[in-house]
């Protein structure tokens, strides 16, 4: 299943620090891999990713250092991973993160197998389940109360998370009635942005065409305030809070019916290492956010299901290639190679799946 | 008065479909199946993801038949040079005027000497993704030399390689090291790696040159933004007095190339820059790249004017049409690159522009400016005066198209043009020409507005940017009413271009590569606060990127990563038989993105698809070198 990147397997640590070079290599960063129990690599990969999200990275580490006994939870064994791999004494190396996949089998059945998973689902499910575990740990006062997993409107009246501050962006839905051409606008959160990919494209235009205007008609009519009825409107999604850290998912595995079953949608989709937004609305507050990309989970391999998950992450200025336990500096020009591929006669691609842009007013 | 006919409408529109024709106000472009170039053996699908941009230079050698163009490309570890044939004759693959094959590096860019050439010489650069450069003459064949051989000066990849203008001797090479060198031809490269000494140093930019008692290769080194920023292409102006730079850190740099002085830089919106070109008479800088925009920058002004949002992904060359660009009753056929002379048979009159501004105000300049990009898409433009000599204001973007689906195009333009044409202090914003700019931006409109109302789908051929669709579904009005806070009249208009002033002084000085501060100021005006273009037309003409544009008199060359380069016959330039015309697919046969082998078009030239290895060519296309002086470094 890693067939592709066992060209890597003759790299061992000390190639590592070689390649960065000692007096280059920034002092206090630890660059670990991580062991892979049996296709883990869908976590491994978030992991490594999480990791290199700075603002994430420290907010772990001080919860860490708050919390000191408190039950176990995945929070809790997340946490301990990242400070595990943030004070070891050697700079490069692997770790197991034994702990972190044991609960998470517990926690959620889904992931209780040797399956390959989807690593998006499986971020999905890590950035909300911590949200919900800081939730329930506040102090409790009388009209609130926090469950793990009780999605109530309780939670959204609550003071935000810091996993609210650093990957909660709004999305604002315009609707124009084609009747009475009222406006309504509804806003809804978001953790991650799912984008539709064409070939031939750029993560800019793929937005772009998140934002665009939809036709709501026939079966899909528009229930109106104003007209009291349903009628065709007309409908976009922009983005009114730009997200300190935005996640962006390719949607990179397609439902087909002839085959029953997902296929890998392979197209080249080109994403850039700065990014501003086109799509915002009138009333962003923050539009002009210029985000960097600092790392990128990548799809190896032919469906969902087969395949295998590396990421790269940059670091200090420089990039790095996580493949579960191997770790190596790749050049930025390398990172075209997982852009895609323009023709689909190759069955088998390494392509950027979820991408994490950083804003550039976060402090470093 | 212009109008444009959209081809998409009438093959159905689907913009995944390869384009063989389109039509635009002046006429049909057609694609000549028989003036296709590529090397001789052509052989089927090979990945060509990985292989250096696919790059084109021509040459008019003073050939007394008549017949003295040259075309050269690179494909991979190859260099091919053929005789071009236009739009009238087939494209002969079998006899390559010289042809290269090379070990362990490719070649990555070229440029033909027009100074020195003679009908049976010229001297033609080539440089390499290992760094080396060589000169060669694929006529004679005698000359070759070797810069960089030893790989001291330089490892990393050359991007961008030009002959100083007007110069016999002096060329620039560009690296992704964001290093830029002066090299003399006649001059060694020296034994050992340089060392260097300040020159000159200014805002983001330093120039050594190197410290021996014996003049040597290079003379000079140029080094732009950070350490390691890769500059990805370079253009001397049409007089060849400046020189402007582009840059992966999202610069475009502009220089007073004798005094090494930088008189002016832009910023990308997002990303880096990858394409330069100036225009016919040197008053505008376009730039394209990674964030999919083509961005117009005003010499005179020293500030971006206008971006054209039409691309899908990035853009990866942008070029003039001096032959469509019209200044006033005078066309701009000055030749615009140094590579791309072309001799005019019509009698109109050559003008020559000057770095000055002759009459400010006078005639009406409409711009013919192409663009080709990532995203396989040919895109051109018809830039008008008026709209690039608006000042920078919020919101210009809403009002030029807002509410265009109900009102009549002149008058929402006449209410956008006048307030900004008087803020210039230009007092020309006559009808006439807001009209001829109108319509441009109408019928684009108009088509999308016919045509795909209820489709959900997202990908648009055709001028259907977001802020166009949404004026269309009339969320205008809404924004409208968010606008009128920053709407301008003529004081305060005034008074925002006095602050262009002031902040282009600051960041020149300042360096500003801090893209958070530049925001906003005319460096890199907020996506709102610079007028919006939309493409002419925009066609999808090819399956691979496409990397290379040249406009000539009676046709434009395309390249695409594949290999291949398309000659594009003008309206009308197809006397004598069309050659092509009658075997173009009609539309049943446009090959679609569906298929999952890459189809040609047919080339209907049976011999020339099919070359025998041992067919008496000068070159057979097997042996591994022409030459045996290639550079052969092994990474």
């Amino acid at each position: 299943m890693h067939f592709f990147f066992h060209l890597f397997q003759g790299a061992n640590v000390s190639q590592l620090e070689r390649d960065i070079g000692a007096d280059q290599f920034p002092p206090n960063e630890h660059f670990f891999g991580l062991v892979n129990f049996g296709n883990t690599c869908y976590s491994n990969s978030v992991l490594q990713a999480l990791y290199f999200c700075k603002p994430f990275r420290e907010k772990i580490l001080e919860y860490k250092a708050r919390n000191k006994r408190t039950k176990e939870t995945l929070l809790t064994c997340l946490a301990d991973l990242f400070y595990s791999i943030a004070t070891q004494k050697k700079k490069v190396g692997s770790i197991a993160p034994k702990k972190f996949i044991a609960r998470l089998r517990k926690e959620k059945v889904e992931f209780d197998n040797y399956m390959q998973q989807d690593a998006h689902e499986f971020l999905n499910f890590l950035i909300n389940h911590i949200n919900e575990i800081i939730l329930a740990e506040r102090p409790q006062n009388g009209n609130s109360r926090h469950k793990p997993g009780s999605g109530d409107s309780v939670s959204s009246q609550s003071e935000p998370t810091w996993v609210h501050e650093i990957f909660q962006g709004i999305l604002t839905s315009e609707t124009r009635c084609l009747n009475c051409e009222a406006v309504s606008c509804k806003d809804e959160d978001f953790f991650d942005l799912q984008v539709d990919i064409d070939q031939n494209t750029s993560i800019t235009h793929c937005l772009k065409c998140f934002s665009s205007t939809e036709t709501l008609c026939g079966d899909n009519k528009f229930k109106c305030d104003n007209c009291v009825s349903y009628q065709e409107a007309q409908k976009r999604m922009r983005v009114k809070r730009l997200p300190l850290i935005l996640a962006l998912h390719l949607k990179r595995f397609k439902y087909m019916e002839q085959y029953n079953r997902h296929i890998k949608v392979s197209h080249r989709v080109v994403f850039p290492l700065e990014l501003r937004l086109f799509n915002t609305s009138d009333d962003a507050v923050n539009p002009d956010r210029l985000y960097d990309l600092v790392a990128v989970v990548i799809h190896c391999g032919s469906g969902p299901n087969r395949g295998h998950y590396i990421s790269i992450v940059k670091s200090h200025g420089f990039w790095l290639l996580f493949d579960d336990d191997m770790v190596d500096k790749i050049d930025a020009s390398a990172i075209e190679d997982f852009y895609g591929l323009t023709s689909d006669i190759q069955k088998s691609s390494e392509t950027g799946y979820i991408l994490f842009y950083q804003s550039r007013d976060v402090p470093p | 008065m212009a109008v444009q006919v959209d081809g998409g409408s009438s093959d159905g529109g689907d913009p995944d479909e390869l384009k063989t024709q389109f039509y635009t106000r002046e006429g049909t472009y057609r694609l000549m199946t028989l003036s296709e170039y590529s090397r001789p053996n052509r052989v089927g699908y090979t990945n060509t993801q990985g292989n250096p941009s696919v790059r084109v230079s021509f040459v008019n050698l003073p050939d007394p038949s008549g017949n003295g163009d040259r075309i050269c490309f690179n494909f991979g570890r190859e260099l091919y040079v053929y005789v071009y044939k236009g739009v009238r004759k087939a494209a002969d693959l079998t006899k390559p005027v010289d042809k290269k094959m090379y070990k362990g590096t490719n070649p990555t860019c070229h440029d033909f000497n027009s100074v020195t050439m003679t009908a049976d010489t010229v001297s033609l650069l080539v440089g390499f993704s290992t760094g080396q450069i060589q000169l060669i003459d694929p006529i004679k064949k005698e000359l070759s030399k070797l810069y960089n051989e030893e790989r001291l000066i330089d490892k990393t990849k050359v991007t961008c390689i030009k002959w100083v203008p007007g110069s016999t001797n002096l060329f620039l090479a560009s690296h992704s090291s964001g290093q830029l060198y002066v090299y003399n031809e006649e001059l060694p490269c020296g034994t050992t790696a340089p060392h260097y000494q300040p020159f000159k140093q200014g805002d983001g930019y330093a120039i050594h040159t190197c410290k021996t008692k014996s003049t040597r290769n290079p003379l000079y080194r140029w080094v732009l933004g950070n350490e390691g920023c890769c500059i990805n292409e370079l253009a001397f102006s049409p007089c060849g007095s400046y020189l402007a730079v582009v840059s992966q850190d999202g610069f475009l740099r502009v220089f007073h190339y004798d005094t090494m002085e930088l008189v002016g830089v832009a910023r990308s919106y997002f990303g880096g820059f990858l394409c330069v070109c100036w225009s016919p008479d040197g008053r505008y800088v376009v730039v394209g790249g990674e964030d999919d925009l083509v961005t117009v920058w005003s010499f005179h002004e020293r500030r971006v004017v206008a971006r054209g949002q039409g691309h899908r992904s990035w853009v990866s060359v942008v070029a003039f049409d001096p032959f469509t660009s019209s200044c006033g009753s005078v066309k701009l056929n000055g030749s615009s690159g140094s590579n791309s002379k072309v001799d005019f048979s019509d009698s109109d009159s050559e003008s020559s522009f000057e770095h000055k501004r002759t009459s400010s105000n006078s005639d009406m300049t409409c711009y013919r400016l192409g663009s080709v990009g990532q995203d396989t898409q040919l895109c051109l433009w018809d830039i008008t005066e008026d709209v690039l000599r608006q000042p920078m204001c919020p919101r210009t973007r809403t009002t030029s198209t807002a509410g265009l689906g109900s009102l009549s195009g002149s008058k929402t333009l006449n209410g956008n043009g006048a307030p900004s044409a008087s803020s210039v202090g230009s007092t020309t914003g006559s009808i006439v020409e807001n009209v001829k700019c109108n319509n441009v931006v109408t019928n684009s409109v108009g088509s999308k507005d016919k045509g795909a109302d209820h489709s959900s789908s997202n990908s648009h051929h055709s001028g259907s940017t977001l802020s166009q669709k949404l004026s269309v579904f009339g969320f205008g009005d809404r924004k409208e009413g968010h606008k009128r806070n920053f709407s301008l009249g003529p004081k305060s208009s005034s008074s925002s271009d006095k602050s262009h002033n002031s902040s282009t002084v600051k960041s020149t000085n300042s360096a500003a590569d801090d893209p958070m501060r530049l925001i906003g100021t005319s460096t890199c005006p907020r996506f709102d606060e610079c007028p919006l273009l939309e493409p002419l037309i925009c066609k999808k003409i090819a399956h691979e990127r496409l990397t290379a544009l040249v406009f000539r008199e009676d046709c434009f060359v395309t390249a695409c990563q594949d290999g291949y380069v398309y000659t594009w016959a003008r309206p009308g330039k197809l006397s004598g038989g069309g050659a092509g015309v009658s075997n173009l697919p009609s539309s049943p046969g446009h090959v679609s993105l569906g298929t999952s082998t890459p189809i040609r078009v047919s080339s209907g030239n049976g011999d020339g698809a099919g070359i025998s290895p041992g067919a008496p060519t000068r070159n057979s296309p097997d042996l591994p070198e022409s030459t045996g002086n290639t550079p052969t470094s092994i990474v």
